[in-house]
């Protein structure tokens, strides 16, 4: 196992991550922004960084600077956490080039997983469900018609290379394809040097399950049963579960087991997940995409399976094979995750850093129990430069109602002063009917208007 | 320090270039690819579709498409030579592509070299430097040890025109040499025997490892038409050396095929059973990547007045995995940059001029223009590529160069002597290299990088190359050197005589312009190819794979033992 780990990352992952290195014997070092210097929680580290001004570009971003942090403090891995760097492919290959082990998949999965179609095909040739559209890149306009009227309208037309929605086309008639197709690949020609498109079937609604998976170096993977994130609100999640409400046992486990054999195929090599939509008429699920890091909400999935996910990764990374086999994980329970950012939900979600005067959840009130992941206390300063996540509560408890009541009992006792919170919203939620029977989607809060 | 530093290089684009003026130079290359572009048609329809049919009519394929057939599906072609001859008559005759194809050509996932006979060209015959162009392609498989696959349909040399390309020391009997040199090498060599193989083109696939025909094939020493009696006993070619004779009887080959599709198919199966591509073994455990800020981006980088500069290190940061680079003594000699980076996962080594003003260490003036070698520059060029060389890694020559320093300075600072320590090196070097002229490769510059006399295993040209000794306005004014003052203002009185000069400067640097024009360069085989620049990395891909394909067979050391390091470490500014 490694002597030392940098944590590329701050906040409540670089927490989570610091414990679960000390808890296999890794000395944790961090990183901090000259914001974040002096803040509580670095105090989990053997040994900070500051690696830049409070900016993510200036500090957090910043490759070189992280590397050389690794190097100078005798680190021999580095973990980049969520966000940030977590896929950035290129600073996974800038560790390697260093000689430092990086905690995530090899550089060229990112690239494939990253990639809109190629992940696609990968995905298909493991045996996954595909949103229905255009079988590889299209050929013309009139193929993408043609397809379009066979499928269904609305459609989407996608750009192969890039992001940030560009080359990008929702259509709804054969009119919008015709004028939409010329327009999306002049776009994606211009912005990526690459007019490649293809066409799917744009959904609206839907649930969002996602199934977690571990791979190692020597082909082994097993997966970890999934989490249900269809509570959104402009595609971030606000509260998690597992299991989905919206699966059988059965389908529960062939979904896990395609998604296991899967991140085989494609020589997956740590923590993963893979993304599922499905359908709001047919609940057919098909592949969405693959997260190639460690996801926010993997502590619903930690309380139900009881495997330690951040541990698995360190493992894995040291080239250990997965430390259990498939019949070992069992699903015990239930579990969910209410995200409580420093937002104002009463005011369009508008960020409200500041001090906290106060911070308190209980986690004795019953019947299940409480883990709460967080960085923060009572006299934090939140800096308005980063994700707004305060704390992670997560409830865990026998069955899915007792989960609820868990959970609703420790957001009513919490005492979280100085910034507002996105508590009253959980608590409508978790109050509404819709998220109590378990039958919600992605198109809109429940409990909540819109 | 056993490991290789590699750092980010670069920033987006639109951090350096605006979005107008980088859409402007864009299209401004435009206009010089659509010429690229139409060219190249020009040359690959050889004579024109009369021939392909005349071919087709016989059952049998052009060499384009034989070359289509032979490689794996979906993997480029890069041809070299393309532009061999362009231009030129012979009488009312021309010769695409000096009527023959020479590509790398990615055979079962291994790069070969294919020389195929064009036989929509004058029935592939051999024209004035088609054996350059052909032992050309030779001497790059011979440097790179990569299997050469020879598609002949040759005819013979055009004898027109046998002066120019029969007696010389690389008159057609060159490539036979060529192909004994390659076998004494141990590189292997399979030739497909399409059609008439007369005298020369008899003798070019008969040293081959693997001798494959056609039922339409021949090879003979001399055909039908010169044989006493032939016609008396109808004898036809085919009869004389065709596979019934040289399979059978002579055992000058080894294979007989019904057809060119069975010949393409056996040649396949014959490169397969070869060794296969050694470079995921020397890409040490990485995956080839593509460049973070994308190659296509150099297509707009690069100002359409070749006087206006860019930054050297943004070119680099579009050719390298991930854009990521080692830059090797980056506080010396500032106008090179060398360093390393990967290319598919390979190490590579890059030289490169920096454009624009760098810092004058003397500190006279403060700054000076780079794009111009001086002492340490040169020095460090020089020690660069030596250690390269000792450690195997392959050279890419990045040129954009306008010449060395002059002047009084310079020659006291012994730059001639500098300058042939590194001509030494780059002539001892056995590594493969390979040069680019993104744009000037001007005077001792050009040879002092590595341009085509110091044989580079390939020198590619962009459409914005000028080759010179020197720019034409630098000619004109050392041409009526007499005629000017210190400032190179014309210096006499009389309207007659200044206009006279004025004329004759302009006249100067007219032909010098036409002369610098790239597909002059290729025409007379002073550059290997032209190529668009967003495709330079698709090139180096090639040059990288090929360069490390074969194993065992030059010297490629690990990274933990590069004499790299060693200069890397020295150059660590201490205390």
């Amino acid at each position: 196992m490694f002597r030392r780990l940098l944590v590329a990352n701050r906040g409540e992952v670089a927490v989570r991550i610091a414990r679960a290195a000390r808890a296999v014997g890794v000395a944790p070092v961090g990183v901090v922004s000259t914001a974040d210097a002096g803040a509580p929680w670095t105090e989990e580290f053997d040994d900070v960084v500051c690696v830049g001004g409070p900016a993510p570009s200036e500090s957090y971003l910043r490759m070189g600077a992280l590397v050389q942090a690794a190097v100078q403090t005798g680190c021999s891995a580095v973990h980049p956490g969520w966000g940030f760097l977590a896929e950035n492919a290129r600073f996974a290959a800038l560790c390697e080039q260093h000689g430092l082990t990086f905690v995530g998949p090899h550089s060229s999965t990112m690239d494939r997983m990253g990639l809109k179609w190629p992940s696609k095909v990968a995905m298909r040739a493991a045996g996954l469900d595909l949103t229905p559209g255009s079988d590889g890149l299209l050929a013309s306009v009139e193929e993408a018609v043609e397809i379009a009227e066979r499928i269904g309208y609305p459609v989407i037309l996608k750009a192969d290379a890039g992001g940030g929605g560009r080359g990008m086309r929702i259509c709804r008639s054969e009119a919008d394809v015709r004028e939409a197709y010329p327009a999306a690949r002049a776009e994606a020609i211009s912005a990526f040097g690459n007019g490649a498109l293809f066409l799917e079937k744009y959904v609206t609604g839907g649930r969002h399950i996602e199934v977690q998976v571990l791979g190692d170096h020597y082909g082994g993977a097993v997966h970890l049963f999934e989490r249900e994130c269809s509570i959104q609100r402009n595609h971030q999640k606000l509260i998690e579960e597992s299991p989905s409400p919206a699966l059988s046992n059965e389908e529960r486990t062939a979904l896990g087991e395609r998604a296991a054999r899967a991140a085989a195929s494609i020589g997956y090599v740590g923590a993963g997940t893979i993304e599922f939509l499905a359908d709001p008429d047919t609940m057919r699920l098909s592949f969405m995409e693959m997260n190639t890091r460690l996801q926010v909400e993997h502590p619903v999935t930690e309380l139900v399976t009881g495997v330690d996910i951040v541990r698995e990764q360190l493992r894995i990374a040291a080239r250990a094979a997965i430390g259990f086999s498939q019949s070992g994980v069992a699903l015990e329970g239930h579990a969910i995750e209410c995200r409580i950012n420093a937002e104002d939900p009463s005011d369009g979600f508008r960020p409200t850093p500041g001090t906290l005067t106060a911070f308190d959840v209980p986690t004795d009130r019953g019947p299940g129990r409480i883990r709460i992941d967080t960085h923060v206390s009572e006299g934090s300063e939140i800096p308005p430069y980063y994700d707004s996540l305060l704390a992670k509560v997560i409830a865990h408890a026998a069955s899915r109602d007792e989960a609820i009541e868990t959970m609703v009992r420790a957001l009513e006792g919490a005492k979280i002063e100085g910034v507002a919170t996105t508590i009253p919203l959980h608590l409508a939620v978790l109050a509404s009917d819709a998220f109590q029977s378990g039958d919600y989607d992605t198109r809109s809060i429940p409990g909540w208007p819109a | 320090m056993a490991h290789v530093p590699l750092s980010p290089i670069g920033r987006p684009r639109d951090a350096f270039l605006d979005e107008a003026s980088f859409a402007r130079q864009r299209e401004a290359l435009g206009t010089k690819y659509e010429l690229l572009d139409e060219r190249r048609t020009e040359v690959a329809n050889g004579w024109g579709q009369k021939y392909v049919e005349r071919v087709h009519q016989k059952g049998k394929r052009t060499a384009r498409e034989r070359i289509e057939a032979l490689k794996d599906e979906g993997s480029p072609l890069r041809e070299v030579g393309t532009f061999v001859n362009h231009g030129e008559r012979f009488g009312k005759l021309t010769s695409p592509a000096a009527g023959v194809v020479t590509a790398f050509c990615r055979v079962a996932d291994r790069w070969t070299m294919v020389i195929a006979n064009d036989n929509t060209v004058a029935s592939g015959s051999w024209w004035p430097r088609t054996p350059e162009k052909i032992q050309r392609a030779q001497e790059m498989a011979l440097r790179l040890r990569i299997p050469v696959v020879y598609l002949v349909d040759c005819s013979g040399l055009f004898l027109p025109e046998q002066s120019r390309s029969f007696p010389g020391r690389t008159g057609a009997g060159h490539i036979f040499a060529k192909n004994a040199e390659l076998s004494a090498e141990g590189v292997p060599q399979i030739a497909g025997v399409f059609g008439d193989c007369i005298a020369g083109g008899g003798y070019m696939p008969i040293i081959s490892d693997r001798v494959v025909m056609t039922e339409q094939a021949y090879m003979v020493i001399a055909g039908a038409a010169l044989i006493k009696g032939a016609k008396s006993m109808s004898l036809s070619s085919l009869d004389i050396g065709g596979p019934e004779v040289h399979v059978h009887q002579s055992g000058c080959a080894d294979v007989r095929v019904p057809d060119d599709d069975a010949a393409i198919a056996t040649i396949r199966a014959e490169v397969e059973k070869l060794g296969s591509s050694a470079t995921d073994f020397y890409r040490h455990g990485q995956d080839a990547a593509d460049p973070f800020f994308p190659a296509f981006e150099l297509d707009g980088l690069f100002p359409s007045d070749h006087r206006m500069t860019y930054e050297a290190e943004e070119v680099i940061a579009r050719l390298v995995d991930r854009s990521l680079f080692w830059e090797i003594l980056p506080d010396r000699g500032t106008e090179m940059i060398v360093g390393v980076g990967r290319i598919a996962g390979l190490y590579v080594g890059f030289v490169a001029n920096r454009q624009g003003l760098i810092d004058d260490p003397d500190g006279r003036d403060g700054q000076r223009p780079a794009g111009i070698l001086y002492r340490d520059g040169i020095a460090k060029v020089s020690a660069f590529s030596r250690a390269c060389n000792d450690d195997g890694i392959p050279i890419v020559w990045m040129q954009d160069i306008s010449g060395f320093d002059i002047g009084v300075e310079a020659e006291r600072n012994g730059l001639l002597g500098y300058g042939s320590s590194l001509i030494y090196t780059n002539t001892t070097n056995t590594v493969p290299m390979f040069t680019v002229l993104l744009r000037k490769a001007s005077g001792a510059g050009y040879y002092a990088m590595a341009g085509l006399p110091y044989e580079p295993v390939v020198q590619v040209s962009t459409p914005l190359t000028r080759q010179s000794v020197m720019e034409g306005r630098t000619l004109a004014i050392a041409a009526f050197n007499t005629k000017l003052d210190d400032d190179f203002e014309i210096v006499t009185e009389d309207p007659d005589e200044r206009a006279a000069i004025e004329a004759g400067m302009a006249e100067t640097e007219a032909r010098i312009e036409g002369d610098m024009d790239p597909y002059k360069a290729a025409s007379q085989m002073d550059t290997d190819e032209i190529v668009r620049l967003g495709e330079l990395r698709g090139w180096l891909e090639t040059f990288a794979e090929a360069a490390y394909q074969a194993s065992g067979t030059r010297r490629v050391k690990n990274p933990r033992i590069w004499s790299l390091h060693d200069l890397a470490a020295l150059a660590e500014v201490r205390g």
